[in-house]
């Protein structure tokens, strides 16, 4: 056992080191032929990650896209493709905002402000996913098409809600238009980061606790367990007992609640409004590190680390004459290069294990003869 | 185990980008600053555009010209940076400070978005100038080192709804906007305003192209394109094309239909890429971000920062409709003439639908 | 023909050592062997999908170095492979010609074609038309065209993998016609198949196959099927045999009134009813696709019912869920594990739990019980002699049968009531049959009812109680096992009894 562990932790590893040196090669060779030296590329992009107000920036997005990620892994785990994220988490960030910028809240204690918020959010993510389960279910409706057309009905509706005669206020001067602010009992507060004059989003852990509950969901729960055996084989899970269409609306409300939790960081930690400058296509993103991380509750949180630090250096290519459009290219290689790698690795992994069991068989035909 | 692995993985990215590097770097290693020329003490230009950026047909790009005329006359040094998709605020601030940071002076951010960042980043430079276009919010990006350039949309607006309404023969105009924003409908009130004050009973179909967050409706024709035969079908003989870059297909469009369109932000009957549908650009509400790109910029050259707001009205010349073309040579002095009324005050003209 | 010696080696493992096989021109040789004793690597071997490490082959006394199928296309060799390749919306002239489209000037010169088609079928009796889209036609008919296909191209040598697994009993007899026919025009036929009474049957000559050799040549006349079975195996045969009656009469599965109508409106199950008793093991002959499939699907809650009722002890679950009726204490040996048995990219242990998610040793209330569920593993791989080096290994290293061993062994834990088995014992070796069988056997002694479906009559036979014989959708006959020979299950499954019983 201690050999094939040890295989395991090494063929692990060659997936992601490869996929990341080739997309490293690539990009070198990009950035080679457009005439820009890769020397001083990765010298400023490694420099301003040292940059403290970048590094707490990258830790920011990085904390909203692992959320992201985890809403669309728990579909992805049942091979749903939860593609409206983005639609669910802007009408739930939209609407948490418009209950905690309310002023009656003002008089409620913080934490249970904050909690309603976040309560509310997951409650409208989960409801706009909800949507989209519903119709798989009961019509068969392809969540592919449902999500992405609720994304185009979240937007309407937020451009319709956010407006001055229903839930938005406008600031005289201003050319923006939000949610009231969210006055200062109802916002998190972030932890300072040295010498960066931006907070790390204290709801940080929210997300960290997430990754937890999303792992103990999968590996620890009978409802984990059931959602990876749809995933793995439908039949087969109908077979062992599993409701596949309750389990198809399960997982889109989770997924929806998770996507709820998207804008949270953002809102409480920084924003404190929905306004028409709110982050948008994080749900997207979400997407490319469920794909990166292979939807493993630690793999997504490197991979939404190594994203939000490569947006969030961005900047300094463009300031060192580079089109910061590099590091788009470098995501896609990185994302393509890894879901080939990794699949290349299932393959050879799983016929080195058939090679083993070969073995094991080898060795076994004389006990066969004597219990004959 | 796992963490393990995730961990060798981040050591092993920097190794090899570090590896990397270390054989790909040779020689020329000057290409940082692509502007960098006097080496003087001119002046350090650092421009943060929203997104789009340079070449968006609209007014990043009027912004640039500003710039470059900037640059021209007086050699300064400049950087430009652009925002990306679903950015947050932070990352927004990271622009300007690490332009700060650089040495830039002054630094101006183009586009309401930039609001906060710019208050935030204005209070831990105090000896930098800075510039925001199209925001004024009192509170949020004001202070003594912040020069806030916004423009009265809805005036330029007022005269070529009044210009439709005149040209228009069937008493029914239309408005494309590009994306439902607050300021964009601070163009369609002053629009709807002027064609009210000609004709009462006129119709103005309004329609925007995108919601945001979706600022896709400044840069696509097609969009452009169907709205406008759907306003022309409908019986509009005219439309303001308030859309940036989606502009182009409702001229073409009217073109078609035999239909006058109005070009917006810059003189677009003289825009060489709308050539071939220009003599249905009866006029234009021009907006003049360049020149109060150029006017900041010449202010800090010349040592003559003004903090504050600075309006761009009609008054100022900073919005005006345009005449090229000749078009609307007929109804010209009435034009001015409200024109004149607006800026005596006789009409005011409201800024919200 | 003759083959010499041949060895393949895979990493690890060796598919074939030192086999010979000589193959007398005009006649149709039979190689028989249990799966995975080396009759498909041998059969790429002599297709040039793979070359041997070592050895020889020889076509009419010249020797033969094939590299790829076209060299053994060219040298008179045609496959007909067990699943068919045939594109549906073509029509069989097309079929045909696909990949050797006779042309004249550039065009496909389709006159000669359906012209050679035709003589071709006339002479071999194969009776194909040309014209008809491979989408109409049964199995028999495109199994005839991927002949023709390959007469086609000129074989002279025909090799036919498991030609009959896909045919009913009458197709068989056809195909046999087919297969004379093309004997007595002079063709060779290498027939690889597991069925022994159809090789005895056809066959001129039998190579038996046993662990990747060759281990015995004989001709149909000189032994029986039993004898054939051990040859292959390599040992005397197990035996399915119950010792005495454990039937008690406590009804366990009482099924009135079953119908069940296919998504298109077909009447799948019509008006069925039966009853198993605690300790008793009722077996379901037939020829399959004649509803089994629907049966047990119904008996587990995966299909609706129209009509009809089924209690588990004196208990209506009708209208369970799947779920409960497994808690209820169902187990499911299902026919296809690939597709309703294993959860192939997942570990053993994994497997364990599929099916059984909501009761000990696998689960603790909602959560799941990880140590209890890889200690029942390591039981199940010890008493069910699951051939595996570890429990963390994903089910699809592991051979067919050893995963059929870990899905009986997982259904007969947790002291079913009632089990329902589809072909409990196909594909896994005859040791593990054996155990198999004792293990039904012995909780059967337990009173576990048992649903038994099998293709194998002997078993069928041997291990049940009483007998039925499924038909269209009925249950058209019933049977003493102890009384009932396989020649008389045999032609009540196929209809010709139907009115003598």
């Amino acid at each position: 056992m201690g050999r094939l562990s040890l295989r395991s932790v090494y063929l692990g590893l060659a997936a992601p080191v490869g996929a990341l040196l080739f997309a490293l090669l690539v990009c070198a060779a990009i950035l080679g032929a457009t005439g820009h030296p890769p020397l001083e590329v990765a010298e400023a992009m490694v420099g301003s990650l040292e940059r403290p107000r970048t590094a707490a920036n990258s830790l920011n997005s990085a904390t909203t896209y692992y959320l992201s990620a985890v809403a669309v892994a728990i579909g992805f785990k049942m091979r749903l493709f939860n593609i409206g994220v983005d639609g669910q988490y802007r009408l739930a960030a939209m609407l948490a905002a418009a209950l905690a910028g309310a002023s009656f809240m003002d008089a409620l204690p913080s934490v249970l402000r904050i909690a309603m918020t976040v309560g509310a959010a997951m409650l409208v993510g989960a409801v706009w996913a909800g949507i989209a389960g519903f119709l798989k279910v009961t019509r068969g409706v392809s969540e592919v098409i449902s999500t992405i057309m609720l994304n185009a009905v979240a937007t309407a509706l937020v451009a319709f809600l956010l407006n001055p005669d229903r839930l938005a206020v406008t600031v005289a001067g201003s050319n923006n238009i939000g949610t009231p602010t969210i006055t200062e009992g109802g916002r998190v507060p972030g932890f300072g980061y040295p010498g960066s004059s931006s907070d790390v989003f204290g709801l940080i852990l929210l997300a960290a606790a997430v990754g937890v509950a999303y792992w103990f969901m999968l590996n620890r729960t009978r409802f984990g367990f059931d959602l990876k055996a749809t995933g793995q084989s439908q039949s087969a899970a109908v077979a062992s007992g599993v409701n596949v269409k309750r389990m198809v609306l399960a997982s889109m409300l989770l997924s929806g609640a998770a996507a709820g939790l998207v804008g949270m960081p953002q809102l409480l930690g920084a924003s404190y409004s929905y306004a028409l400058d709110f982050p948008a296509g994080l749900g997207f993103t979400g997407i490319a590190i469920a794909l990166l991380g292979r939807n493993h509750p630690v793999g997504m949180a490197f991979a939404a680390l190594l994203w939000g630090g490569l947006d969030q250096t961005s900047n300094v290519l463009d300031l060192s004459g580079v089109p910061k459009e590099i590091v788009v290219i470098m995501q896609g290689v990185i994302v393509l290069s890894v879901v080939i790698a990794y699949e290349l690795v299932r393959r050879y992994r799983l016929r080195l294990e058939q090679r083993d069991v070969g073995r094991a068989l080898g060795t076994a035909p004389a006990a066969e003869e004597v219990r004959a | 185990m796992r963490r393990m692995r995730g961990g060798t993985l981040v050591a092993i990215a920097a190794a090899g980008v570090l590896a990397l590097a270390a054989c790909g770097g040779s020689g020329d290693s000057g290409a940082g600053n692509q502007d960098s020329g006097g080496g003087s003490d001119a002046l350090k230009v650092g421009l943060a555009y929203d997104i789009g950026g340079r070449g968006d047909q609209s007014f990043n790009d009027s912004a640039a010209r500003g710039l470059d005329k900037a640059k021209q006359e007086f050699g300064v040094d400049a950087t430009e940076l652009e925002a990306t998709q679903g950015e947050t605020d932070a990352q927004k601030e990271d622009r300007l400070r690490q332009l700060a940071e650089n040495g830039f002076n002054p630094i101006i951010a183009v586009g309401f978005a930039y609001a906060g960042p710019v208050g935030a980043v204005a209070k831990d430079f105090p000896d930098v100038k800075f510039a925001i276009v199209d925001d004024f919010t009192e509170g949020v990006d004001t202070g003594p080192n912040i020069a806030n350039l916004t423009f009265a949309e809805h005036e330029g607006s007022f005269l070529v709804g009044a210009a439709a309404a005149l040209k228009s023969e069937t008493g029914n105009v239309g408005f494309v906007g590009g994306v439902n924003t607050p300021l964009i409908q601070k163009f369609e009130a002053g629009y709807t305003a002027g064609v009210k004050a000609v004709d009462p009973d006129a119709k103005v179909q309004v329609k925007y192209l995108t919601q945001p967050p979706d600022f896709g409706g400044f840069n696509d024709p097609a969009k452009g394109e169907t709205a406008a035969n759907g306003m022309l079908d409908a019986g509009a003989d005219v439309i303001y094309a308030a859309a940036g870059g989606s502009g182009s297909g409702v001229f073409r469009a009217a073109k078609e239909k035999g239909a006058y369109g109005i070009g917006v932000d810059s003189d677009q009957y003289n825009q060489p890429a709308l050539a071939d549908v220009k003599d249905v650009i009866m006029t234009s509400m021009v907006k003049n971000v360049d020149t109060a790109v150029y006017d900041f910029i010449k202010s800090v050259n010349d040592g003559q920062f003004q903090a504050g707001q600075q309006v761009y009205d009609l008054e100022s010349g900073g919005v005006d409709y345009s005449t090229s073309g000749g078009m609307v040579d007929d109804i010209k002095a009435k034009l001015d003439e409200y024109k004149e009324k607006i800026i005596s005050g006789e009409i005011e003209v409201p800024s919200t639908t | 023909m003759e083959l010499r010696g041949i060895t393949k080696r895979f990493p690890g493992v060796v598919a074939n050592s030192d086999v010979n096989v000589a193959v007398r021109g005009g006649t149709v040789h039979a190689l028989v062997g249990e799966n995975g004793a080396g009759k498909s690597t041998l059969m790429k071997i002599l297709y040039g999908m793979q070359g041997p490490d070592e050895g020889t082959i020889a076509i009419e006394g010249a020797p033969a170095d094939f590299h790829s199928p076209a060299d053994a296309i060219a040298a008179g060799i045609g496959m007909v492979h067990q699943h068919f390749m045939l594109a549906d919306n073509l029509s069989v002239l097309e079929n045909v010609v696909l990949g050797t489209e006779p042309r004249t000037g550039g065009r496909i010169d389709f006159r000669a074609a359906r012209a050679r088609i035709s003589e071709i079928s006339a002479r071999y009796g194969l009776g194909v038309q040309p014209d008809r889209l491979v989408d109409e036609l049964g199995v028999g008919e495109r199994q005839r065209v991927e002949i023709l296909k390959v007469l086609y191209r000129g074989a002279r040598i025909l090799i036919l993998d498991e030609p009959t697994a896909v045919l009913v009993p009458q197709e068989v007899d056809e195909l046999f016609g087919n297969l004379r026919e093309l004997k007595a025009e002079g063709l060779t036929i290498l027939f690889i198949s597991h069925k022994l009474d159809e090789v005895l049957s056809v066959a001129d000559d039998i190579t038996v196959m046993r662990r990747g050799t060759t281990v015995a040549r004989v001709t149909p006349g000189e032994v029986t099927a039993r004898q054939l079975a051990e040859l292959m195996v390599g040992s005397a045969l197990p035996v399915p045999e119950l010792r005495e009656s454990t039937v008690t009469d406590t009804p366990v599965l009482e099924v009135s009134g079953l119908t069940v109508a296919s998504p298109e409106g077909r009447t799948v199950l019509d008006d069925m009813s039966f009853t198993i008793h605690a300790g008793e093991v009722l077996g379901i002959a037939g020829v399959e696709g004649n509803g089994q499939a629907e049966l047990v699907e119904a008996l587990m809650g995966i299909r609706s019912l129209d009509a009809g009722r089924i209690a588990l002890r004196g208990e209506d679950i009708t209208k369970q869920s799947t779920r409960k009726r497994r808690d209820a204490g169902i187990g499911y040996i299902p026919e296809d594990r690939h597709r309703q048995g294993v959860l192939l990219e997942s570990s053993l242990w994994e497997n364990r739990i599929l099916g059984h998610q909501t009761k000990p040793p696998c689960a603790r209330g909602p959560l799941l019980d990880r140590a209890g569920a890889r200690a029942d593993t390591e039981r199940i791989v010890a008493e069910y002699d699951v051939r595996t080096p570890g429990i963390d290994v994903a089910a699809t290293a592991l051979s067919g049968g050893n995963q059929q061993k870990l899905i009986v062994g997982r259904e007969m834990s947790g002291e079913p009531v009632l089990l329902i088995a589809s072909h409990p014992t196909r594909g896994v070796d005859v040791g593990a049959q054996a155990a198999i069988w004792e293990h039904i056997r012995k909780a059967r002694a337990e009173h576990l009812a048992v649903l038994l479906i099998s293709a194998d009559l002997d078993e069928l036979i041997g291990m049940s109680d009483s007998l039925a014989v499924i038909l269209r959708g009925r249950l058209v006959a019933e049977y003493d096992p102890r009384s009932v020979t396989p020649e008389q299950l045999g032609s009540a499954m196929t209809g010709a009894a139907e009115e003598v019983s």
